[in-house]
């Protein structure tokens, strides 16, 4: 009797490794996860040192994982199970009835590194500095999150990005703007980021220290372009259980107007783009549909008459928020440190610029190597 | 490459199993030998290069000794192998020797896992032909395999060379212990996979909170995860290395026999990994202990050596802290135990001193672990909080999960049901259940692609 059994089981579970191993081994390899929002990991290049200190495995074994069979209905059914085992934790995102939040806050690396950039930056710049750190929802929400995450993490990481930075930096507060009305969709429930109405909120005080007077919130007409978002912590979860979230353009009513939006990437090439890219919605990550997918540099230019420039240095938050600076400049720069390569020097120079404006969230600030390609 | 990746399940397991049953008989001792140098390679060339310097190192060092027996000059490659491996563990477990590792071309942050293991192989087989107990080995190929034997790299039991290659002479390889062997496996990754990380979880969550503002009840859980966890996350890689062996024939011992919740201290230590303490006693307390006859002089060289065992698993005062708590608990509770303890008096009585000195390896360092029980006693004025309460909650299911697979109360009432139809109901329906498993395991693998926390870098 055992021994039959013990056959059976060797049999089963043999033919059940093999089905799946060959299907990994044979299936068709994806470079791109729609539901995931992320390209796949190719297929590891070998090189002597990745074979000597044995990270070609890892990335080998992180490849074997991205080309699973049925990767993305397992996920999905993980979360299910990974939230009933434990705390509502999956992957590192925490789920509420409400929304989704990432629990890394108290992981990540100082920000002192990035600091020091910034300010030798502002070192060899005429100009003016001005700083905006933005909490990720998890910074704004932290009462939602479980009790020994509650800890202001994010408020006191960006407090001490702040006391690193240079006096003469023009810092601005968004946390507390921020905390202060998160009764409002200010962040989307199952993205990090700020939603239109949040990057409005900062910009009435940013662009008030910038030198201009906001406009007023009923000059705009508001679209609602997409009602069925679904973001970056709810790709990583895999968790549907939270409401898809709403996207807003905002338009200015006057007769201010977008001329021309070109992105240039690192080798010259030259792409048309718009300040709101409609076709992104049918893709995979909606947020793309601000100022499209990313580029190393995006330039924007307006018929407002005053000659005024704007260089803008961001990240994801800033794609979004460039469609309030439309109404107070003839021109802006839009540069993403995190796509470029090389220097951002190389892309452009920020010496033809007086004012600087630095949008970043919380999270790429602790990635120094952003930062350092500012010098 | 640990062995619960996806990478190694649905990789290199079938991939190994294919290659070693389509080889000759006569042949597989050395596809076994292959396989487990591509297995290290895949750890890094540099591993294998460790390894391999392990084996030749060692094995030239026994044929020499072998050749000298009897005579002192057996006493100098003894002594140069000797220190050979203590030097190579003090310099990849200590701290200290960072700065040396670009002389030896060894790449920076790379934790050789493993090492303690070959160490204490090494270092007994050494003692062993020294002493003329074994004779050495003839046949680079099976030291070489003895050394890098994959299924038993990584948290595998320690074995004494002659244990090793009886197990290796008298394989017996087939489907049906391919059938056990993947039943042990899977048990042991659903050990890591399932309970281990989860619990894991819930004692990082207890950590992010200062020790001083810790309420008793947020402690207690605390030191309870861990302990559960250090328990699954071991026991759960020597099953799959036993499991993983089986499959190739080779019957290799459990290193641990259900040690949490029993009624003495005493039964702990004799069954919280046992291969590991069975080198520590007969490597350390035995020759040791034959100096003198007198009771003190024994007690403290088995404090000794539970102290050598905790410094073993930690290379710091906090590990020797770890042994000599439980060593003196023993010698006290040896003492008294004339007074016969009720059962339930016993598991609570036996918990509460394991999970004490189970801070100790869970801290950092001796202040920490202090500071730890200081909130565990009470002393921060908090018994229990929000957070105490909130945890509880989420991971009580999981703790109670785990305390019921960490004894033996199910394999008790299998063995006493006899040839009753619940018995043959389990049995029957064991291939299902261990499916099952396997296919849990799977998808909660599939979004990291492995799970490596080992909590101990052995």
């Amino acid at each position: 009797m055992n021994e039959r059994v013990n056959k059976f089981t060797a049999v089963i579970m043999l033919g059940f490794i093999c089905i799946f191993s060959a299907a990994m081994l044979l299936g068709g390899k994806e470079s791109f996860s729609v539901d995931e929002n992320r390209e796949l990991t190719e297929m590891p290049e070998v090189s002597a040192s990745s074979l000597i200190n044995g990270s070609f495995t890892e990335q080998l074994s992180r490849y074997a994982a991205d080309h699973f069979p049925a990767r993305e209905k397992l996920i999905a059914i993980d979360s299910r199970i990974q939230a009933e085992l434990s705390e509502k934790i999956v992957n590192g995102v925490f789920v509420s009835g409400e929304r989704l939040l990432d629990t890394g806050a108290a992981d990540r690396p100082d920000t002192e590194k990035s600091a020091e950039a910034i300010n030798s930056f502002n070192d060899s710049y005429n100009g003016a500095v001005y700083f905006v750190c933005v909490p990720t929802s998890a910074g704004v929400y932290s009462e939602t999150l479980p009790p020994y995450m509650q800890k202001n993490t994010e408020s006191r990481q960006i407090s001490s990005l702040y006391s690193n930075l240079s006096a003469d930096i023009r810092k601005i507060d968004a946390y507390n703007i921020l905390k202060m009305l998160n009764d409002s969709y200010i962040f989307y429930r199952s993205d990090s980021k700020w939603t239109s109405y949040g990057a409005y909120c900062v910009y009435r005080t940013v662009i008030q220290k910038l030198g201009f007077s906001p406009t007023a919130y009923d000059k705009y007409t508001i679209d609602h372009v997409e009602n069925d978002f679904r973001g970056d912590l709810y790709h990583r979860s895999g968790y549907a259980g939270v409401k898809a979230d709403i996207m807003d353009i905002y338009r200015c009513k006057g007769d201010t107007n977008v001329i021309s939006c070109t992105g240039r990437d690192e080798r010259g090439n030259i792409y048309k783009r718009h300040l709101f890219d409609k076709a992104e919605l049918d893709s995979s990550y909606k947020y793309n549909m601000y100022l499209g997918k990313p580029l190393p540099l995006v330039k924007v230019k307006t018929n407002v008459n005053n000659q005024r420039k704007l260089l803008v240095i961001t990240d994801s938050f800033g794609s979004c928020f460039v469609q309030f600076l439309t109404q107070h400049y003839s021109e802006i720069t839009v540069v993403m440190p995190s796509e470029i390569k090389g220097s951002v020097r190389n892309m452009v120079d920020p010496g033809k610029f007086d004012q600087t404006l630095f949008l970043f969230g919380i999270d790429s600030m602790s990635d120094s190597s952003i930062f350092e390609k500012l010098n | 490459m640990v062995y619960s990746s996806l990478l190694f399940i649905y990789g290199f397991l079938p991939f190994s199993l294919l290659f070693y049953y389509i080889t000759p008989n006569r042949q597989r001792e050395k596809m076994l030998l292959l396989l487990s140098m591509l297995f290290c390679g895949a750890m890094g060339l540099c591993y294998l290069g460790l390894m391999l310097a392990y084996t030749v190192v060692n094995y030239t060092a026994c044929r020499m000794i072998g050749k000298n027996r009897g005579k002192p000059a057996a006493a100098v490659p003894f002594a140069a192998a000797m220190i050979f491996d203590l030097a190579a563990i003090l310099v990849f477990r200590t701290k200290y020797f960072i700065g040396s590792y670009s002389i030896i071309g060894w790449p920076e942050g790379i934790f050789p896992i493993g090492i303690s293991f070959v160490t204490l192989a090494m270092l007994g087989t050494l003692i062993d032909v020294y002493n003329g107990r074994i004779s050495e080995e003839k046949s680079i190929f099976r030291f070489a395999l003895y050394v890098m034997f994959f299924p038993k790299l990584i948290m595998g039991p320690v074995l004494r060379y002659r244990s090793f290659s009886k197990a290796l002479g008298s394989r017996r390889d087939g489907l049906n212990e391919i059938g056990i062997g993947i039943s042990i496996f899977v048990k042991g990754l659903s050990k890591k996979v399932i309970v281990a990380d989860n619990l894991y979880m819930l004692y990082k969550a207890v950590r992010s909170v200062d020790p001083a503002d810790m309420s008793a009840m947020t402690a207690w859980l605390g030191i309870a995860a861990f302990l559960l966890s250090l328990y699954f996350t071991m026991s759960g890689f020597s099953d799959m290395g036993v499991g993983l062996s089986h499959c190739f024939g080779m019957r290799l011992p459990q290193c641990f026999s259900y040690p949490l919740f029993r009624t003495k201290i005493r039964y702990f230590a004799a069954r919280w990994h046992m291969q590991a303490m069975h080198w520590f006693r007969h490597y350390i307390t035995k020759p040791l202990s034959s100096f003198s006859r007198s009771r003190i002089f024994r007690r403290c060289i088995y404090i000794l050596s539970w102290g050598a065992f905790g410094f073993w698993y930690r290379f710091d005062m906090n590990g020797i802290v770890w042994g000599i708590i439980l060593a003196a608990a023993i010698i006290v509770e040896n003492r008294f135990s004339k007074h016969r303890l009720l059962a339930v008096t016993g598991v609570i009585y036996t918990f509460i001193i394991t999970a004490f000195a189970a801070v100790f390896l869970a801290c950092d360092s001796i202040s920490d672990s202090l500071r730890y029980i200081f909130a565990m006693l009470g002393g921060n004025k908090m018994f229990a909080d929000s957070l105490g309460f909130y945890l509880f909650r989420y991971y009580v299911v999981i703790l109670l999960v785990a305390m019921y697979a960490s004894t033996d109360l199910f394999r008790n009432m299998l063995i006493r049901s006899g040839k009753t139809r619940f018995r043959t109901v389990i049995a029957a329906s064991a291939p299902l259940i261990v499916l099952t498993f396997a296919v849990l395991c799977t998808i909660l693998l599939s979004y990291s692609g492995s799970s490596g926390m080992i909590i101990m870098k052995l």
